[in-house]
């Protein structure tokens, strides 16, 4: 096993996620600017955050103010910059960030949170966006948006009685007892410091086209970036034999008659997917041996004791779609109950590199036993990376995770096992560095 | 239970080997036998907690059938590895050769009733549309042997492969029984496989001796028998608990 300090580090696109921030009046256009940016890209980790989210729960008197309207909402001391600060850590890091839910009619943080993973370009909107010095330190580009008070201030009345279940009245007496005057003292110097001013809002097409631009830039950068990583590793998996926690099945005449059968492009795909299935139950069961299990006594019918052994905890597992589909018949042979998790890792057909697009984990995967990933084959290990770097940004430690797959490189699983020594790798059979994805097409039938 | 050392289960820590020692827990694990035809699978942690599930008096029925149908299909994918196969060269979807291997040779399976017929799941679970043929061999009340009464099996099973199928070997009585039907059908003795979940060292050791050439896969060896036969520490008895309990 290596020692930590010879570890090579892996970092995801998501590793160092850029922020942008959108500061502006209340009613400048701030949300409706951050939303045509990221239509304009169109794309699921470019994601806008509202600093909405980070009111601070009111006391029982400021609630009941809050209610009459007399609460100062449009002051910088309403913000809890601390939170804020802490999560826009964690997005920067690449670690999931909880996100708490603020409720304007209750004037209370609810209960549930949101969860905000894996961004590479986060927008940061409020109107403090550029207020406190340790957000602006995260900031790669600071936008200030401007627009004329008589359209904030009516803006601001459609949104708030029309969303957020306000008054009339209570609105026009929030904004010339506080908004406006806020304005003044704590939202226009931001505009000092903002990299770019964008005024009139979503009409401003040339700007949105410009910051789209930029962020594009971003990306292309932070793509280049991670691909040249997976290269990086690459490099260093090319030379070394494969590492021992990779447990490659005992080729048996029935493992081997599968695997000719499984190979044999001849073989009807009805045929196929029984084989396929047979393999994939032996996989899992093999995989399984990696729980860890404490001694138990039971009795049995007739009263004998045997000293034998119960698991520590379950056992869950994780589909690499699309291709990881292909192992949930096997996998409920053996484990009917089996909780299963289920993240989409693309390929950009362009770039090679993978992207993910989805994620959907059971909430305590933190806590189980022992996590199967599964996806039928490694080639490039760049998925399979990609998707350990998931579990363990969800808390599941290393040494519990298993990467299950039927088909893998020899530099694929390198590549994996080299950033992360002990997870381990179960697989039917080592096949070329860089095969196709044909084990996952004929199982699916397209 | 048996004092005699010889006879005491044996106790040891079970784990990958990659595994220290002291992270490993103990548990009970099968006897050895020294008979070159008997092959125990194994003793892997995740094998012992399965025969936990099952052993344990307390499981249900459910979880009893879903836990032994895992243990079956381990039995018959190592019995089924010691069928002939021939060489057989393939050409993959990636346009390289692959020398792998094809099955060669008709099997059949044939279950003991009534216990062996709950392994027949776990038969057709890798082997899809196996035959599979019938022996039902009862104790006689008068004499206490074992007694053929009924026995359904394909006509050509002289030139077949015998998976024979029976949870429990504990005296061995109709195991020895059914082999000898089998040969009397003409069924070569090196072309039988006996699948088996938990014997009794006597009764591994009778079988093996009485027929040195039919190979015995079984999950484990338990400590003995007690004064009415039965394995101990054992199950109960496996057709109850699979089929009415």
């Amino acid at each position: 096993m290596m020692s930590p300090t010879s570890r090579t580090r892996y970092s995801p696109p998501w590793g160092n996620a850029s922020i942008i921030g959108i500061a502006g009046s209340s009613g400048s256009g701030k949300t409706s600017l951050a939303l045509a940016i990221v239509a304009s890209l169109n794309l699921p980790w470019v994601v806008i955050m509202s600093m909405d989210s980070f009111y601070k729960p009111l006391t029982p008197e400021q609630s009941k103010a809050a209610f009459r309207n007399e609460f100062d909402f449009d002051s910088p001391q309403g913000i809890d910059f601390d939170v804020l600060v802490d999560k826009l850590n964690d997005i920067k890091q690449g670690r999931v960030a909880e996100v708490p839910v603020y409720s304007f009619e209750k004037h209370a943080r609810l209960k549930q949170t949101t969860t905000i993973y894996s961004p590479h370009v986060l927008i940061l909107e409020g109107i403090f966006a550029l207020h406190d010095q340790r957000v602006l330190d995260m900031l790669d580009l600071k936008i200030f948006a401007e627009a004329d008070s008589d359209l904030c201030l009516s803006r601001r009345l459609v949104r708030d009685v029309k969303e957020r279940g306000r008054d009339i009245d209570g609105c026009i007496k929030q904004w010339f007892g506080f908004v406006k005057p806020n304005f003044y003292k704590y939202v226009a110097p931001q505009r000092e410091i903002a990299d770019i001013i964008i005024p009139r809002g979503i009409e401003n097409k040339v700007a949105i086209a410009m910051v789209s631009g930029q962020i594009q830039k971003t990306l292309a950068y932070k793509s280049a970036q991670h691909q040249q990583e997976l290269s990086r590793l690459g490099k260093i998996a090319e030379d070394s034999p494969l590492s021992p926690n990779a447990l490659v099945l005992k080729q048996t005449n029935q493992v081997r008659g599968i695997h000719s059968l499984i190979m044999d492009p001849k073989t009807t795909r009805e045929d196929y997917i029984f084989y396929f299935d047979r393999m994939a139950a032996i996989l899992v069961e093999k995989a399984v041996d990696f729980l860890r299990f404490q001694p138990t006594q039971v009795t049995t019918p007739q009263g004998g004791l045997y000293m034998g052994l119960k698991k520590s905890a379950e056992v869950s597992a994780v589909v690499i779609l699309r291709g990881g589909s292909a192992f949930e018949t096997g996998l409920r042979r053996t484990i009917p109950d089996c909780r299963s998790g289920r993240l989409l890792i693309q390929t950009n057909y362009s770039t090679g590199e993978p992207e993910l697009h989805y994620r959907a984990l059971p909430n305590n995967i933190a806590e189980h036993g022992l996590v199967l990933l599964l996806d039928p084959q490694m080639s490039s290990g760049g998925a399979a990376l990609m998707a350990v770097r998931v579990l363990t940004d969800h808390g599941v430690p290393e040494d519990r995770i298993v990467f299950v797959t039927y088909l893998a490189g020899r530099v694929g699983v390198n590549r994996v096992l080299n950033v992360y020594p002990e997870v381990r790798v179960v697989v039917a059979r080592m096949g070329d560095d860089m095969e196709d994805r044909w084990v996952e097409t004929k199982y699916l039938g397209c | 239970m048996p004092s005699d050392p010889e006879n005491q289960a044996p106790s040891q820590t079970v784990g990958p080997e990659y595994r220290p020692d002291t992270q490993k827990p103990t548990a009970t694990v099968s006897t050895n036998l020294d008979h070159q035809n008997v092959h125990i699978l194994a003793q892997t942690p995740q094998l012992i907690a399965l025969l936990t599930m099952i052993r344990d008096k307390n499981t249900g029925r459910a979880d009893f059938i879903f836990y032994s149908n895992r243990i079956i299909r381990l039995l018959v994918e190592e019995g089924l590895n010691h069928l002939p196969v021939i060489e057989h060269t393939i050409t993959t979807p990636v346009g390289r050769n692959y020398s792998g291997v094809k099955f060669e040779g008709k099997i059949c399976g044939v279950s003991i009733m009534r216990a062996g017929e709950s392994m027949e799941q776990g038969l057709r679970d890798c082997c899809r549309s196996v035959r599979i043929g019938k022996i039902l061999i009862q104790r006689d009340e008068e004499t206490s042997q074992p007694k053929l009464y009924y026995d359904k099996l394909p006509e050509d099973i002289a030139e077949r492969w015998v998976l024979l199928l029976d949870p429990m070997l504990a005296t061995g009585g109709s195991a020895l029984m059914a082999v000898d039907v089998l040969k009397s059908r003409g069924v070569p003795e090196d072309h039988i496989l006996f699948l088996n979940l938990i014997a009794s060292p006597e009764g591994a050791k009778n079988f093996a001796e009485r027929f040195p050439k039919v190979r015995v896969v079984t999950a484990f060896v338990d400590m003995g028998l007690d004064a009415k036969n039965y394995i101990v520490p054992g199950l109960g008895d496996f057709g109850d608990r699979f089929y009415t309990m």
